[in-house]
């Protein structure tokens, strides 16, 4: 009896090579760190409520307490005059009848409840407002993540969907898809960006994700377009023909998975490029609502800090955010070399 | 021998003395614009910026006083205050003699003079329909004749710059009348505004198409060398007449308004720097245009500039609350702060079908949402200080303003929960408010794409929350803001309005019922409340005119139209080496009237 | 080769013309009504109705997309709504600072990235090559934005080796003191991506056969490097450069700004805040046309130095 040996796809092969690659390796355990997070963020374990404002204004991180004096203005509690008693100047109020009702009711509730006590200082440090930076941070490494690999998904599936119908397909299809290649990177990216913006109307991370996979289509397009040429004539393919199987089924079943790698390699690189862009989109205006934090509405905030000597939010979004841009594009640059045996000398 | 050596000498101290005086450099002023100038034909300006550069390019016939607060007005163009009877509907101007125009080919080397003509035609042309003049709106319906003339050229497509209304008399070559349809007495402030410089009618027909690129006023400086949105540099008006600076004490705010018996001890220094001087003593001044404030102050710092404006939210930089910081003061920087006749305002617009309407569950809604506001906290944090509350529509230092009046719509969220509770507004499963018949609630706030809009949303939103109602934010590009706010579709926002004349009534007009998809953001309508306003138009700065401005703010609260918030602190710094300087609330720049001790400049 | 010419230019016609009507209806539709801020604070309905009839943007849709299309052939887009300048010379005067930034730091980027790139070949596989990689990506890996900010305050204003912001008219003063911070920095953004990129076609290059019978004959590793793989390396290389061209029109928006450097980025994020449509359609017909022209010349370059390939 013989026993028969199955050679090792390129999956496998990949994996095993990847495994060898020391920084791939990680890199990978880095990611996966900040996915870990990520996940705990979403099932509301982590930072669950980051809009409380703990801290004060602008509180300096606790390890680093003491080398600066606040210069704020003294924190003056909020006092305002009651509004009964002023003078109406002739004139009939039409809530009159309210107001004295409710002061009947509530004889003693004078002035302004006082407010709870706020921390000096934060692990991280705090924002203005003085909610805690690693909170914030924890909550917009949810965000970011979430925002640049959905929107890479987008941009990668059309770019793929486009890329295989004009490869394959050829002639006046291509032409089609090329003319709406070419219309796509010849307007000026901010036009676009504007212009997605306008039509989407409201604002939220949904229009984010759309502005940043409608204008990120195009790299994956070419690239996939380029390799579908390549295969549409090759004998596996032909053969594929030849036994029935329908242009849909020669396509996605037969090619694509051959092409995988490319578009593996291509969905990390716009990973890491919608990340650094959501930044871009937050300084342009098109960043995030307000009950959202995000690295980009942290670094848009920061920006104005620096100057102001209040550098901790600045330094741990652009910490968190070189960290993961690093360990992504080492593990792309892994991944390529694991995929690709060519490259790797 | 000595005759010689005497000789010798008398050469030697000449060539000195004539070395001295060559050598003596020019006084150059550096300042900073913090956006873009537009283009230098005063017609066609609205903006703060540009308006400043015009200030000393081209000369209204009247202009304010630089030391005097509160400001008053004082003769530019024209030689003396100008003469009004009729009760306010007529004015006779007489200009001063010998004012020339600075110098441009279209004159062809010929002094070319200022005359009542000139005024005429520079009034003209903010009724021509092909200027589409921000600033129309000064003369616009008031001066007889002059409407017809635009309702002409309208249809005609052309304006008769040549016909002869009975509005703009000229009397003779320095005298122009002007009759006006109804009483105004604030119409010499029109005559104030840096738009409505005088300008020559030839260059502007010469020039036709780019007046914008070709400023010829009598001002004491001329436009330069100037790159576009970049740099502007204004050179000495050769042809200006001669001036000497001569203004008096203005009087203490803190001990009243007398100058003579109270001056302000403040003014003694600049006085003291520039009387007797002639204007203008700078030679030159070097303008750049830079938005990203952080440049800007670390420009200021290595003394490339000589004076900067601070925004609110970068004075911690310079200020430790309301001082300036001691390293600042060491090295001789100044701090000049002054109110800006400024509001900043909420208003909820009355046409809205969710939130507008004058029932009384509606009026408590938008007084509830109102008294969630806190205003000193968006002093704190969103200003740093650098603001303080105010709830009477008309700012200080502006004609009819009340430092005494109280407001009713105060910071109390208890209160305004209670309200809405009694009204009616319970909370649904999700925990957010709804209307009383059930439906759903929501605030749709509008702000612009700026990242300082960012945190009014951030305020706005935890207002709302003190009151569990639901906020949605509304983003737009700011001309869509206006556009929206003029088709009385923005349904809550923060508006502002600056003072383009110190007059109460520039204010109170933001509510007139006829100004909605004007500038009535709130498109409020009521004829109670236009009927008391329309009073007050006849009516001179008075104490009976406070009376009824108290009744009309008054009633804008109780009726939950609008709260007005904040007003602004302007801190200008100037280097020490920058002599005369007086922040002036209303002039939009003042750089004719000022110094520069060189040898106090930093060594390079 | 002719005919294959012939074919693009054919092609970019219905490219340029779906450029102009998709930015035409974008803006019509979504752009924005210039008349509310020109208009003033005190306008009146009236006073709206007539900027936008001086404007020209009450004449029907079609008569303004006529009018479009003729000014693009004849070049003339008019005066900017906002200023009344020159649309053309707005473009002519900002080009020139624009350019003052950005080709030095193209010609500076290139030659370091081409450099470093031919180093971590030399050495591929070891410590050099993977740390200056792993360095690069870090490099790479935080905001153009931060770099500005931290790079203003620390460079310019606490050590005081670089002006804070600033423009000059003579070009030689410009390229001394202006534009060095803001070049290096975006030195700093663009080096490493560019470095990868090239990275991996001199890689590609080196595992060819015709690399191997060189080295079997005993020509050194430099000279293998520097003359045979760097010059079937360079036609990737200069393509890839001659791609990038057109972004050069739309200019480093955010280091002009930052530096107050009067270029046509700047101007381009001005004009859409204001709704000024006359730049608006200049700036992109024109990047239109430049993305077009310069990919065909890429495409076309390619193919003349590397007759193995076939772009049909």
């Amino acid at each position: 009896m013989t026993t028969t040996m199955r050679s090792p796809g390129l999956w496998t092969l990949a994996w095993r090579r990847l495994c060898r690659d020391r920084v791939g390796m990680v890199s990978l355990w880095v990611v996966l760190f900040y996915f870990g997070v990520v996940l705990l963020a979403l099932g509301g374990w982590l930072a669950p409520d980051w809009t409380r404002e703990v801290g004060v204004n602008y509180a300096p991180p606790t390890w680093w307490m003491g080398a600066q004096e606040s210069e704020n203005a003294p924190v003056v509690p909020t006092t305002a005059p009651d509004n009964v008693a002023a003078d109406l100047y002739g004139l009939q109020d039409p809530l009159a009848s309210e107001f004295a009702a409710m002061h009947a009711a509530y004889p003693n509730e004078v002035g302004l409840p006082p407010e709870p006590p706020r921390m000096q200082t934060l692990p991280l440090g705090g924002d203005k407002w003085g909610h805690d930076v690693l909170t914030k941070l924890v909550k917009g490494s949810q965000t970011s993540l979430l925002v640049g690999f959905v929107a890479a998904l987008v941009a990668t599936a059309l770019g793929t969907l486009f890329g295989a119908v004009a490869g394959y397909f050829g002639r006046w299809v291509d032409d089609a898809f090329n003319w709406l290649y070419g219309v796509f990177t010849a307007i000026p990216y901010l036009l676009l960006v504007f212009a997605i913006a306008a039509v989407l109307q409201q604002r939220g991370v949904v229009t984010i994700i759309l502005i940043l996979g409608l204008t990120g289509w195009t790299g994956v397009f070419r690239l996939v377009r380029a390799e579908y040429l390549k295969h549409k004539s090759r004998e596996y393919v032909l053969a594929a023909g030849a036994i029935g199987a329908s242009n849909m089924r020669r396509m996605f079943v037969h090619i694509l998975p051959n092409v995988s790698h490319v578009i593996l390699v291509q969905l990390s690189l716009n990973v890491v490029g919608f990340i650094k862009s959501e930044v871009i989109l937050s300084f342009l205006g098109f960043g995030v609502p307000v009950d959202v934090v995000s690295w980009g509405s942290m670094l848009n905030e920061a920006q104005n800090e620096l100057i102001l000597g209040k550098w901790w939010q600045l330094a741990a979004a652009d910490l968190a955010m070189a960290v993961l841009v690093t360990a992504f594009s080492m593990l792309t640059d892994a991944l390529r070399d694991a995929l690709d045996p060519k490259l790797k000398q | 021998m000595i005759n010689h050596m005497a000789k010798r000498l008398i050469i030697l101290l000449g060539c000195m003395v004539s070395l001295a005086y060559a050598a003596t450099p020019e006084k150059v002023l550096h300042l900073e614009l913090s956006a873009a100038e537009t283009g230098f034909d005063p017609v066609a300006t609205s903006d703060l910026n540009t308006a400043a550069i015009e200030q000393q390019l081209f000369e209204a016939l009247l202009t304010y006083d630089y030391l005097a607060r509160p400001v008053r007005l004082i003769p530019r163009l024209a030689a003396t205050m100008p003469v009004v009877t009729d009760q306010g509907k007529t004015w006779v101007f007489t200009l001063k003699k010998g004012v020339y125009f600075c110098p441009d080919p279209v004159f062809k080397g010929q002094l070319r003079e200022a005359t009542a003509q000139d005024v005429v035609y520079t009034i003209m042309r903010f009724m021509d329909p092909k200027n589409r003049s921000p600033y129309k709106f000064l003369v616009d319906g008031k001066i007889i004749g002059l409407d017809e003339l635009g309702d002409e050229a309208r249809k005609s497509g052309h304006f008769n710059y040549n016909a002869s209304i009975a509005g703009l008399e000229v009397l003779d070559r320095y005298t122009l009348k002007i009759r006006l349809k109804t009483t105004d007495y604030n119409f010499s402030h029109a005559m104030a505004q840096p738009m409505y410089g005088i300008v020559a009618r030839e260059v502007i027909e010469s020039y036709a198409g780019d007046t914008a690129s070709h400023p010829v006023g009598t001002g004491p400086y001329r436009l330069g060398r100037w790159i576009r949105s970049s740099l502007i540099e204004l050179e000495k008006n050769p042809n200006f007449r001669h001036e000497v600076w001569d203004f008096g004490s203005g009087s203490d705010p803190k001990l009243g308004s007398d100058p003579k018996n109270n001056p302000d001890p403040a003014d003694a220094r600049v006085i003291a720097q520039m009387k007797g001087k002639t204007i203008p003593q700078i030679d030159r001044i070097d303008i750049q245009v830079i938005e990203e404030s952080q440049s800007a102050w670390l420009s200021f710092g290595k003394g490339e500039l000589d004076m900067i404006g601070l925004a609110g939210q970068f004075a911690p930089m310079a200020l430790t609350g309301d001082r300036l910081k001691p390293a600042l003061i060491q090295r001789g920087i100044r701090l000049d702060r002054l109110i800006d006749p400024s509001i900043a305002y909420y208003f909820i617009n009355q046409q809205d079908p969710v939130l507008g309407g004058m029932s009384r569950e509606r009026i408590a809604l938008r007084r509830a949402i109102f008294m969630a506001q806190n205003d000193e906290e968006m002093i704190r944090v969103i200003h740093k200080g650098q603001a303080f509350r105010n709830a009477y529509p008309i700012p200080d230092g502006v004609e009819g303003s009340d430092p005494n009046y109280r407001s009713v719509l105060n910071y109390n969220p208890r209160e305004a929960n209670h309200l809405l509770d009694q009204m009616g507004y319970a909370k649904g499963p999700d925990g957010y408010r709804r209307l009383p018949d059930g439906k759903p609630l929501s605030v749709r706030y509008t702000t612009s794409l700026s990242s300082q809009d960012r945190e009014l949303d951030e305020m706005m939103k935890k207002s709302l929350d003190r009151l569990s109602i639901h906020f949605e934010s509304e983003k737009l590009k700011f001309p869509e803001i206006i556009k929206a706010e003029r088709q009385c579709r923005v349904q809550m926002r923060l508006s502002g309005w600056i003072a383009d004349y110190p007059d109460g009534d520039n204010f109170m007009q933001l509510w007139y019922g006829p100004h909605i998809h004007e500038n009535n953001g709130s498109c409020y309508q009521d004829p109670v409340w236009d009927r008391l306003y329309e009073k007050t138009l006849t009516m001179p700065a008075s104490l009976q005119r406070d009376t009824i401005y108290r009744q009309l703010a008054r009633l804008l609260e109780l009726n939950g139209v609008t709260k007005v918030s904040t007003s602004h602190i302007r801190n200008v710094l100037s280097q020490p080496w920058l002599l005369g300087y007086k922040a002036h609330p209303i002039l939009p720049s003042v750089w004719s009237y000022l110094d520069i001790d060189d040898t106090q400049r930093p060594k390079p | 080769m002719i005919a294959y010419l012939i074919r693009r230019i054919w092609q970019m016609i219905p490219t340029l013309l779906g450029v102009v009507l998709l930015v035409f209806f974008l803006f019509n539709w979504v752009g924005g009504d210039p008349a509310y801020v020109l208009a003033g604070k005190m306008a009146s309905p009236e006073d709206i109705a007539n900027i936008r009839h001086q404007l020209g943007i009450d004449r029907p849709l079609w008569e303004q997309l006529w009018i479009f299309i003729r000014q693009i052939v004849s070049g003339d887009f008019g005066d900017s709504w906002s200023t009344h300048e020159p649309v053309s010379q707005i473009f002519r005067t900002r080009l020139g600072p624009s350019m003052t930034l950005l080709i030095p730091l193209m010609i500076l980027e290139t030659a370091v990235a081409v450099l470093m790139a031919l180093l971590v070949s030399a050495f591929r596989g070891s410590l050099l090559d993977r740390s200056l990689m792993v360095a690069s990506t870090m490099v790479m890996s935080i905001s153009l934005l931060v770099y500005i900010i931290v790079g203003q305050y620390v460079f310019a204003s606490v050590l005081g080796w670089f002006p804070v912001k600033g423009w000059s008219q003579q070009l030689s003063q410009n390229l001394t003191t202006y534009a060095v911070l803001p070049v290096l920095l975006g030195l700093l953004v663009s080096v490493a991506p560019s470095l990868r990129l090239y990275r991996t076609f001199i890689l590609d290059e080196v595992g060819q056969d015709y690399v191997r019978t060189a080295r079997a004959k005993g020509v050194s590793e430099t000279r293998i490097l520097w003359v045979h793989v760097l010059r079937n390396a360079g036609i990737p290389i200069v393509t890839n450069l001659l791609m990038g061209l057109p972004a050069l029109l739309t200019g480093a928006f955010l280091l002009e700004r930052f530096f107050a450097i009067p270029g046509i980025g700047r101007e381009i994020i001005l004009a859409v805040e204001r709704s000024d449509f006359p730049i608006i359609k200049a700036a992109t017909v024109y990047v239109a046309m430049a993305t077009l022209v310069a990919n065909l010349l890429g495409d076309m370059l390619y193919r003349v130095l590397d007759p193995r390939v076939n772009l049909d």
